[in-house]
């Protein structure tokens, strides 16, 4: 309910930001805070330094690399991604889940670095991204790296991102024809995932991520196989969901059981193959 | 200088007015504004960011003020509810509240309030969903949102 | 959209009107005074150091650390409380009358979050970091989650009592074995579960205390609901007088019930302003309220057994209803006998037996919540019909209106003495029916079924009683000194003409202010604006009986006909003044207007209220010895009720019952279990509306509350007694957006027995959990008839129905 006592510091660029997260310990990165400032709260975690990223513009850019990728800030807020027009027409998808997440407030807050390195297994941005064959940057001192989506979550509330680094963009490819979905169950409208599932359909193939089920999101690789060659119809589809919940160990809680989970995940995987199929069809 | 304090001396423009005072840390903004600058419309309701009593304009936008450290507002402009009446001239949206019965404890008002202005600038004749999106993140134990929904969309009217 | 059946015409003036509200003004501009809106110079701010556990001897507690802290100004723990104090007066008779239940723990913690010790500092941040500094050792017990289980009294809860159940009776009315005996149908429910939740009010609980040394007397800035009883639990505990505690409430963002128990952390905190010489303030989380505050009810009604004829008479039915309370019962034991206000629901039924069983369970103590009791026994009731009524074949509609009490059987006197004072069920069933379009269902459900789901259709009938017989008490323990009840008012005519009301009730949102203005109003002659009614209740306002308060459904009826008593003697004062000043018989004055005239007399013969104010007030030397008006009255309103039989357990236990019958159309994702309302509509007869919009507003959010609770409010504890769902991501209320279309629908049937022919109101008696579990239960009808035996149905609980429907089908049938 009320913070311990911590140590601010607003630096003014990102080479800043990573020299304080580095020489201090205990600091991390405040970005929306519409996590960080509830954790402590609850005292669950109490860093000593907060490094608050609000004035690194260079983090707040939405744009295309020379390659055609759509770059996004880490600290592009949720609102700002859903009203991007650049958004809109590389990758809609982004957007539209965005205009879920909480609520406007949250929205207006709550940045895409934040949701990402969080890395909540119930948050929307993880499976989405990975579906999405997204990439994420991090500068750390030593200079920057690049990684894909499997190497970026590595565990609940753990990230490839290091003591002393920054997540500073996340890089998705355009759709170019692909079409993309996100189906799921919520604790009430616009509520935190029970289970959840996006996919990417293309001429390559399909690709299936399954968010809450695990401490990571899960690439449902079995189902992919059996939709090679698909024609996407209905039937299809849930034959090559039979059995996805078998796979999995996912947690048990008041909102449901390991079982209930394994189902709503088979539920949405289809969910949103057959939305992504649709929407590549339509554009 | 960006050292790390443990104190701050910040400056906001809190409802028009140019206010500066130090601060701790770790002092939430919604604590800031009642505790500090005594503006007590803006209200707690939750500890985890759930409910919006505390909502407030940041910069034009609405945010949840318990989920903002004071020192996150250096150099922003804030409005809270005491800033809509001017004089004690109610805004249309405060009267169509009075006229459709849309609060009853009138604990969730100033943040119903400051989330439902927003959107009457951004959209001045919002549809029905669009208002209920708008209020989302604005729990009412009270009204059901019935009346709520019928007075914004009333003030965006025009009636 | 409304539509109102008239069934009376009712001369109305203001009354009856939908008049803008009088706090309104205030509260929108965020001028409102909320507790924690209050300041005083030098206050401490206090936080409770909670249990960890929900079972535990408390070993040892160390504050040395906290009190080394800068700007903490000092503890309290539970062996001082036991020193200062003496434990809270308990309800029940024996084992659960000998519970010791003191403001802290006092060796012992029986619940998680129960509170342990309080620090209190100069700021939130720093109270909150002393309590981090306060050291308690705890030796864990073995910890009892289950109701059932305590029942066994393997683990007993509390030494004093020396077994976890505070009481047990039978009720039993009528011959429930012969009708069952009789019946040509026995219908056998194996168990049915209603669960805990509460209304979680926006503003949580608490206080600003002031003691004041030189007198002995405190002041609490706060938002107990029921101050009349706050003060009669708190003064002896504190072993004072009841005229030591001034209770001051102002705003208060909802109540719904779970503002009636803060009797043990408001004991503390006069504790800590009397030792530490200065006014301390206590804000309670919302963590807290969730975990330790107050729950709703939480029933098991197990073994029903239900008599059925051929055409559908249900004649009677018995039950075991086993009651969980939390780890102190408190103001739970008239939860024992409360819902025999309803005993036989909306229906004619004359032969009900409940054995009823309340115990203690390591969980958080329960309190009156928004439908108290009554609800639980009315979805009972409900669920008895749909269940027969899917069994036996009978179309639940049909069923209802065959069973239901008629109009013309109105008043009709219950078995156990109770009388329903009006109402017209049927026909409030068939506004239901109407607004939602009830003849559409079954093309609506084909359509459902084309797009993959299941459609469903239910009803909620249900009551709200109101204007409690305290004398219910003694169905209890008989040894309580309770009966009646009383509500209290005081209306003057100031120096200036001025209009002031002062009440006895505390408001939390029911539009009090506005609602006493227009009945005033319209006695004395003048327009509400004109009418100022002051804020809250104060325990100086000297305008409040021994039940003041704001709770059961009886503002209408005991609030407004104190108002209305004390206005009718101002009333006949002014007129007996103006006769004598205007020269005239008292039968030609007139008040309107804000004068008071000679009807039809000529201009000059009028005098404005100011005149008689300043008359009565400054300038009274010509009125004759005789005749000494004050224009200043206060009047209790006392409902007659007659004495309860203890033995036979029968007699008026509430005077007025307001009716509800909500109707919803869901529409079940049978690949999710998630349910979607369609449409749904509640349509409410509580008598003579004072003020329609503020009725239909209190219908709405009594429904919003209903359908929280039906689809996800719920404290689920785990086996260690851990309260899963103690916060709003977790316990999901309805946002805006999970709302359905609302559609209301209104009737007034008046009741022959209040004042104004108004009945309480604002509960809604669960209306919206009784029609949606039976929609539920409906939808899943086509899917092996799955039984809904719980309240509360989220996404997951509906799957498991539709995994295995069979094994909620433990009823059994027996026919003829």
């Amino acid at each position: 309910m009320l913070l311990r006592e911590v140590e601010y510091a607003r630096p003014g660029t990102v080479e800043e930001a990573i020299s304080l997260l580095a020489g201090h310990e205990g600091a991390r990165a405040l970005a929306g805070g519409q996590t960080l400032v509830n954790v402590m709260k609850a005292r669950a975690a109490s860093p000593d330094v907060l490094v608050d990223l609000a004035d690194l513009e260079e983090l707040r850019g939405i744009g295309f690399s020379s390659e055609g990728l759509l770059e996004l800030g880490a600290m592009v807020t949720y609102a700002q991604l859903t009203a991007s027009s650049e958004v809109e027409v590389a990758r809609p998808i982004l957007g539209e889940v965005s205009a879920t997440i909480g609520d406007v407030q949250v929205r207006n807050r709550g940045t895409i670095g934040g949701n990402v390195c969080v890395a909540d297994p119930t948050n929307h941005l993880p499976p989405l991204f990975a579906a999405l064959g997204a990439t994420f940057t991090i500068r750390g001192a030593d200079g920057e790296r690049t990684v894909p989506a499997e190497d970026f979550f590595v565990g609940v509330y753990v990230t490839a991102v290091e003591e002393g680094e920054l997540l500073t963009k996340v890089s998705v490819p355009p759709s170019s024809g692909a079409g993309d979905g996100f189906a799921g169950l919520t604790i009430g409208v616009h509520g935190t995932y029970i289970a959840n599932a996006a996919a990417s359909v293309s001429d390559e193939g399909a690709r299936v991520v399954l968010g809450c089920v695990a401490a990571t999101p899960v690439r449902a690789t079995a189902m992919e196989e059996r939709l090679a060659g698909s024609d996407f119809s209905q039937e299809s589809v849930r034959a090559a969901a039979v059995g996805l919940g078998t796979e999995l160990d996912p947690p048990s809680d008041v909102h449901g059981s390991a079982d209930f989970r394994r189902h709503v995940a088979e539920v949405s995987a289809v969910r949103a193959v057959l939305q992504a199929s649709a929407s590549g069809k339509g554009s | 200088m960006a050292a790390p304090a443990a104190r701050r001396a910040i400056s906001v423009e809190l409802n028009g007015e140019q206010v500066e005072l130090e601060v701790p840390a770790r002092r939430l903004l919604v604590h800031f504004i009642r505790d500090d600058l005594g503006l007590t419309g803006t209200h707690v309701g939750c500890d985890t960011g759930n409910c919006g009593a505390c909502t407030v304009r940041l910069n034009g936008e609405p945010v949840k003020s318990c989920m903002l450290l004071a020192v996150q507002a250096d150099g922003a402009t804030i409005a809270t509810v005491e800033g809509l009446a001017a004089d004690g001239e109610l805004t249309p949206l405060q009267r169509a509240f009075n006229e459709h019965h849309a609060l009853q404890c009138g604990y969730c008002t100033p943040g119903m309030l400051m989330s439902a202005t927003a959107l009457l600038e951004r959209n001045p004749s919002p549809s029905e969903e669009d208002v209920r999106y708008a209020l989302q993140g604005n729990i009412c134990r009270c009204t059901g949102y019935v009346n709520i929904v019928e007075a914004v969309m009333a003030a965006g009217e025009g009636r | 959209m409304t539509v109102v059946e008239e069934t009376t015409t009712l001369k109305k003036g203001f009354v009856g009107q939908s008049i803008p509200r009088k706090e309104d003004k205030r509260l929108v501009q965020g001028l409102g005074t909320f507790f924690d809106d209050v300041r005083r110079h030098g206050m401490g701010y206090v936080h409770f150091v909670r249990s960890p556990y929900a079972h535990a001897k408390i070993v040892s507690i160390d504050v040395s650390k906290a009190l080394e802290l800068d700007g903490v100004y000092g503890t309290i723990t539970g062996d001082e409380v036991a020193i200062q104090t003496d434990p809270f007066f308990e309800m029940s008779v024996e084992p659960g009358g000998n519970i010791k239940d003191y403001a802290l723990a006092v060796g012992r913690v029986r619940h998680m979050g129960e509170p342990v010790a309080a620090v209190c500092a100069a700021t939130r941040e720093l109270a909150r970091d002393a309590a981090d500094l306060i050291e308690v050792e705890y030796d864990p017990l073995a910890v009892l989650v289950d109701a059932e289980d305590s029942l066994r009294d393997e683990v007993v809860l509390h030494d004093d009592a020396g077994s976890n159940v505070v009481w047990s009776g039978v009720f039993d009315w009528g011959d429930v074995d012969t009708a069952l005996a009789e019946a040509d149908h026995v219908v056998k429910i194996e168990r049915l579960h209603f669960h805990r939740f509460s209304s979680t009010p926006l503003e949580c609980a608490g206080a600003l205390v002031e003691y004041d040394k030189g007198t002995g007397e405190w002041t609490l800035h706060c938002n107990h609901q029921m101050p009349g009883v706050g003060a009669i639990w708190m003064a002896p505990a504190l072993r004072v007088g009841i005229d030591k505690l001034r209770f001051v409430t102002q705003d208060i963002g909802g109540g719904f019930g779970n503002k009636i128990c803060l009797h043990p952390q408001y004991v503390v905190l006069c504790l800590m302003a009397r030792k530490l010489g200065r006014p301390v303030q206590w804000t309670e989380w919302r963590t807290d309220q969730h975990t330790a505050n107050a729950h709703g009810n939480e029933r098991t009604f197990l073994d029903v057994e239900v008599g059925v004829m051929a055409d559908g008479t249900m004649t009677g039915f018995k039950v075991r209803a086993l009651d969980d309370c939390g780890a102190f019962p408190r103001y739970e034991p008239l939860g024992c006998i409360i819902w025999a206000q309803v005993t036989p629901g909306m229906y004619g039924w004359r032969n009900i037996r409940v054995d009823f069983t309340q115990v203690c369970t390591n969980k958080s103590p329960v309190s009156p919540n928004r439908g108290y009791s009554r609800m639980q026994h009315l979805w009972l009731t409900e669920r008895i019909v749909d269940i027969v009524a899917a069994e036996l074949g009978f179309d639940p509609v049909e069923l209802r209106k065959k069973n239901y009490v008629k109009v013309e059987q109105m008043p009709y006197e219950t078995p156990n003495g109770c009388v329903y004072d009006s109402g017209d069920y049927a026909a409030a069933l068939d506004i239901a029916l109407d607004l939602v379009d009830y003849g559409s269902i079954d093309e609506r459900r084909k359509d459902a079924e084309a797009r993959g789901k299941l459609l469903g259709f239910g009803i909620g009938s249900t009551l709200d009683s109101g204007t409690n017989n305290f004398g219910q008490s003694t169905l209890l323990n008989p040894e309580l000194q309770f009966s009646g009840n009383n509500e209290a008012a005081s209306v003057k005519l100031d120096i200036f003409g001025e209009v002031v009301v002062t009440l006895g009730t505390v408001p939390q949102g029911q539009g009090h202010e506005t609602t006493a203005a227009q009945v005033v109003a319209d006695i004395i002659g003048c327009s509400p604006e004109q009418v100022n009614v002051r804020r809250g209740h104060d325990t100086w306002f000297n305008s409040h009986a021994g039940f003041s308060g704001t709770y059961a459904s009886q503002f209408a009826f005991t609030g407004l006909g104190a108002v209305k008593g004390a206005a009718e003697l101002l009333r006949a004062e002014m007129v007996q003044l103006a006769a004598a000043v205007l020269q005239a018989p008292e039968e030609a004055i007139e008040l309107a207007d804000g004068m008071a005239r000679v009807k039809d007399g000529p201009e000059e013969a009028a005098l404005p209220f100011m005149a008689l104010g300043a008359i009565v007030n400054a300038n009274n030397a010509f009125l004759p010895p005789d005749f000494n008006p004050t224009l200043n009255h206060r009047y209790v309103c006392r409902p007659y009720f007659g004495m309860v039989d203890t033995e036979k357990k029968t007699g008026q236990l509430t005077l007025t019952y307001a009716t509800q019958i909500h109707a919803a159309v869901v529409e079940v994702d049978p690949e999710t279990g998630e349910v979607e309302i369609v449409d749904y509509a509640a349509v409410d007869d509580c008598g003579v509306r004072i003020n329609p919009q503020i009725v239909e507003g209190q219908v709405h959010g009594a429904t919003a509350h209903a359908i929280g609770a039906a689809l996800s409010e719920h404290f689920v504890y785990d086996e260690e007694g851990t309260l899963l769902t103690s916060n709003f991501y977790d316990y999901h209320v309805p946002h805006a957006m999970d709302m359905p279309p609302l559609k209301t629908g209104a009737m007034e049937s008046p009741s022959p027995v209040a004042p104004l022919g108004a009945k309480g109101m604002g509960e809604g008696g669960g209306g919206g959990i009784h029609c949606l579990c039976a929609a539920i239960q409906d939808a899943l009808s086509s899917a092996g008839k799955p039984l809904v035996t719980t309240s509360c149905n989220p996404p997951h609980r509906v799957w498991a129905m539709l995994q295995d429907p069979e094994a909620t089908r433990r009823v059994e049938v027996m026919s003829k």
